[in-house]
């Protein structure tokens, strides 16, 4: 069983990743259940979802301390859900801040220690998805670089990732979208 | 041939399988992508409707005809469809009919908790429960053979959690089903006495009926373990979490929540020592068995609100001394909250601005708006539900002035709430006017539904020549008789905030009309503004219109923070650059 928490916010894509990393598992003939908590979302809250991959899979929960990876949109996000993980899970950190409203309005400070102490406990992958996905020539395809990263780590052919990703790209970024998905697997 | 499917992509997907034909919806999250989903299938006449009673009459309309129809809402629209639900649940039913409804255990994005399985039962419906996507496509189509065999309307309430879970699903053919078409039979179809005399006898047939059906229907899973005591009894998502634990106890899950077969649950409390009910939300299926003189227990080990995650229903039971051992410790961190906001570029940003600085008493309604209640606005102050600050404003109008208050009153409610409820209040409004009355109206007319994601509403078509409804507001209060009705585009500052204190200190009815549409929905593609921080003064008036991509900076060769503005979020709407009070913001090009 995987357990991944994919972590970010509103607006960032993220129902569309966990779309993808599902079909992946199950066009690789693996049993999969997903949850994302939209709805008010969209407009710049917090977002998260989980995707659990396994022979047999009952609730998309996860439970508590059970968690293996966690596909990190925004740092504050990723770290947000830290608790929910095993210790030395691998969290896949895009660099870009993105500041909530309580750090806007300068009534909380970003937790930026907090973050990097990360690294004490868990596998911390960081990277600026941003930039690698300007470098692939599409900077849409930021969350392909994040599955690219991901995808080193569950066992899914890159055949099977590749077909997905064609299903749920537009077709005009196809190409740019697949670039980024390897650039970032060879990381 | 299997996917993956959502629980509402897989209620779409069971509609039609099953035949359907007729599905109306008033977008409300978690059940929005409902009736998104069936635009895939062309054999379903699909719409999003005015507002839910308008839908679910739609429906109606569809299952009259014989043809298998379906309404979907958030848990709050079967409120306010519940007029026509309560009467026409008496009618005899033709062509098979669902109401689904999507309850919202812990509010993610509501504004009650309120739990309709109650309302299945208000209405004499049979009630489904799926937990899974499988469950949620199987359930429609059993769900519209049970309408059709027993000649009522079926609820699936199905819970946000659901809605929104991936799973992989079967999928089969569509069957073909040819409506009936209408036979006239007053007494099947006009509700008047003496006929609705009969459908009470009728309906309480048909309860009875299903009861048999639940004795021994697939649908209800009995799961009993060799050798245990305790039974649990659950539903929907519950027994999947209750799975996780892997406990050897023995598990009733009801597919069908309601009614539940009083002759299998009385053989059942005879095999177990213990009979423990897992639910969400309130004890329904508890008070259920209570009334039927069963011994159990159940919510004092659960929570009567929010979700039950899997270990709550783990220290439930270590409560009910069912599992040995301790609760799970990790305890979730304090972590700095990320509440929503108003998008870049967002319309309704300049317009709290204004009312916040104006100190003003605002009626707020439900839409994307609804933030302004929280920091850095809180310039909305009361909120109830959809439509209701018209009504509210003028009662409260009533009071004040009868009190000799004389402070201004404004409302705001979006394009999409006017039509939805709001325009009943609108032609309440002129009725026993009198000398002294003020109250203002904001209409934020941006032109589509935002909240749940853009879908069209009735003046969406004045902006999107793609769209078929074309009403206009302004014309439409005009000829209720409301003359004073002007527009303002709220990307003009100074003109809006003149405007909104203008229409304040104006005695009788003003309403004020912004133009400017969604920014989410229609983008806007200016250049970026930046901050020059040799001029900024620090006053962070920019910093409090809350936009994403604004906050305090360090500098170098400056001492104090200045303002910044992010390139990569900012799209260029001008506003803080318009509330800036030393021109320190400019535009990029």
């Amino acid at each position: 069983m995987k357990n991944i928490i994919v972590a970010g916010v509103g607006g960032q894509g993220l129902v569309l990743a966990t779309k993808i990393i599902s079909e992946a598992a199950f066009k690789e003939g693996l049993d999969v259940k997903t949850n994302d908590v939209v709805g008010l979302s969209q407009r710049g809250g917090m977002v998260w979802g989980s995707v659990r991959i396994g022979e047999k899979v009952y609730s998309p929960n996860i439970p508590l301390g059970e968690g293996d990876i966690i596909l990190g949109m925004e740092p504050l996000e990723a770290y947000r859900w830290s608790y929910l993980m095993k210790e030395g899970a691998i969290i896949i950190l895009n660099k870009k801040k993105v500041y909530p409203t309580p750090v806007l309005l300068e009534k909380e400070e970003y937790p930026e220690e907090e973050i990097d102490n990360l690294k004490n406990k868990f596998n911390i992958i960081e990277i600026d998805a941003l930039e690698e996905a300007k470098t692939a020539g599409n900077i849409k395809a930021a969350n392909t670089i994040l599955i690219g990263v991901l995808a080193q780590h569950l066992d899914i052919k890159m055949t099977t990732w590749e077909e997905v990703l064609k299903e749920n790209v537009p077709t005009k970024a196809v190409e740019e979208n697949i670039k980024a998905f390897y650039m970032a697997y060879k990381h | 041939m299997k996917a993956v499917l959502t629980g509402n992509q897989a209620i779409a997907r069971g509609f039609y399988e099953a035949g359907g034909r007729i599905a109306a919806s008033y977008p409300g999250s978690p059940t929005v992508e409902i009736m998104e989903s069936m635009k895939e299938y062309e054999e379903v006449y699909g719409e999003f409707s005015t507002n839910e009673k308008v839908a679910l009459e739609v429906a109606i309309g569809g299952s009259f005809y014989g043809a298998r129809s379906m309404a979907s809402m958030k848990h709050v629209g079967v409120n306010i469809a519940a007029d026509p639900l309560m009467t026409f649940t008496q009618t005899y039913i033709n062509g098979g009919f669902i109401l689904v409804t999507g309850d919202d255990p812990g509010m993610a994005s509501s504004q009650n908790e309120q739990d309709n399985r109650i309302f299945g039962k208000f209405a004499n419906m049979a009630v489904l429960y799926p937990g899974n996507s499988q469950e949620s496509k199987d359930f429609m189509k059993e769900g519209l053979n049970l309408s059709e065999k027993y000649h009522m309307p079926v609820m699936v309430d199905i819970t946000s959690r659901v809605c929104h879970s991936r799973g992989i699903v079967e999928l089969e053919n569509r069957e073909d089903k040819i409506p009936l078409g209408f036979k006239i039979d007053q007494e099947k179809y006009t509700m008047l006495p003496p006929n609705t005399f009969k459908a009470q006898y009728f309906m309480k047939e048909r309860l009875e009926k299903l009861e048999e059906y639940a004795y021994d229907s697939p649908i209800n899973l009995l799961e009993e373990k060799e050798g245990a005591d305790i039974l649990i009894v659950t539903s929907g998502l519950m027994y999947y979490n209750l799975k996780e634990l892997n406990l050897p106890i023995s598990i009733y899950k009801l597919g069908m929540v309601y009614p539940i077969s009083t002759k299998k649950i009385e053989e059942l409390s005879k095999r177990y020592k213990r009979i423990i009910v897992l639910e969400e939300m309130m004890p329904f299926i508890e008070n259920e068995l209570i009334l039927k003189g069963i011994s159990c227990e159940g919510k004092k080990y659960f929570s009567f609100t929010g979700e039950l995650h899997i270990e709550d229903i783990e220290k439930g039971l270590i409560n009910a001394g069912v599992i040995k051992g301790e609760p799970n410790s990790i305890e979730k961190p304090k972590i700095v909250s990320r509440p929503p906001m108003f998008c870049s570029g967002c319309p309704h940003r300049p317009v709290f601005d204004v009312l916040k600085k104006m100190k003003v008493k605002v009626v707020g309604d439900i839409g994307c708006y609804s933030m302004s209640v929280l920091p850095a606005f809180e310039a909305s102050h009361i909120m109830i539900s959809m439509g209701a600050c018209v009504g509210i404003t003028k009662g409260m109008n009533k009071a004040m002035r009868r009190n000799n208050d004389e402070d201004p009153i404004v409302a705001v409610i979006g394009d999409g709430t006017f039509f939805h409820s709001g325009m009943p209040g609108f032609a309440n409004l002129l009725h026993q006017m009198d000398e002294d009355d003020n109250m203002t109206f904001i209409v934020l007319d941006n032109r589509t539904t935002a909240m749940t994601g853009g879908q069209h509403n009735a003046s969406s078509g004045r902006y999107n020549e793609k769209e078929d409804m074309h009403i206009s507001i302004k014309d439409l209060l005009n000829t209720m008789g409301i003359e004073n009705v002007v527009e303002v585009d709220q990307f003009n500052y100074k003109k809006l905030k003149e405007t909104i204190q203008g229409e304040t200190k104006k005695k009788g009815i003003s309403v004020i009309i912004t133009t400017r549409p969604c920014a989410l929905r229609y983008k806007i593609k200016e250049p970026y503004y930046y901050v020059d921080p040799n001029i900024c003064i620090g006053c962070r008036s920019c910093v409090k219109t809350n936009c994403p991509p604004i906050r305090m900076k360090k500098y170098e060769q400056h001492e104090k923070l200045k303002s910044s503005i992010d390139p990569d979020s900012c799209v260029g709407c001008s506003v803080c650059s318009q509330v800036c009070p030393v021109g320190a913001i400019k535009r990029s090009e």
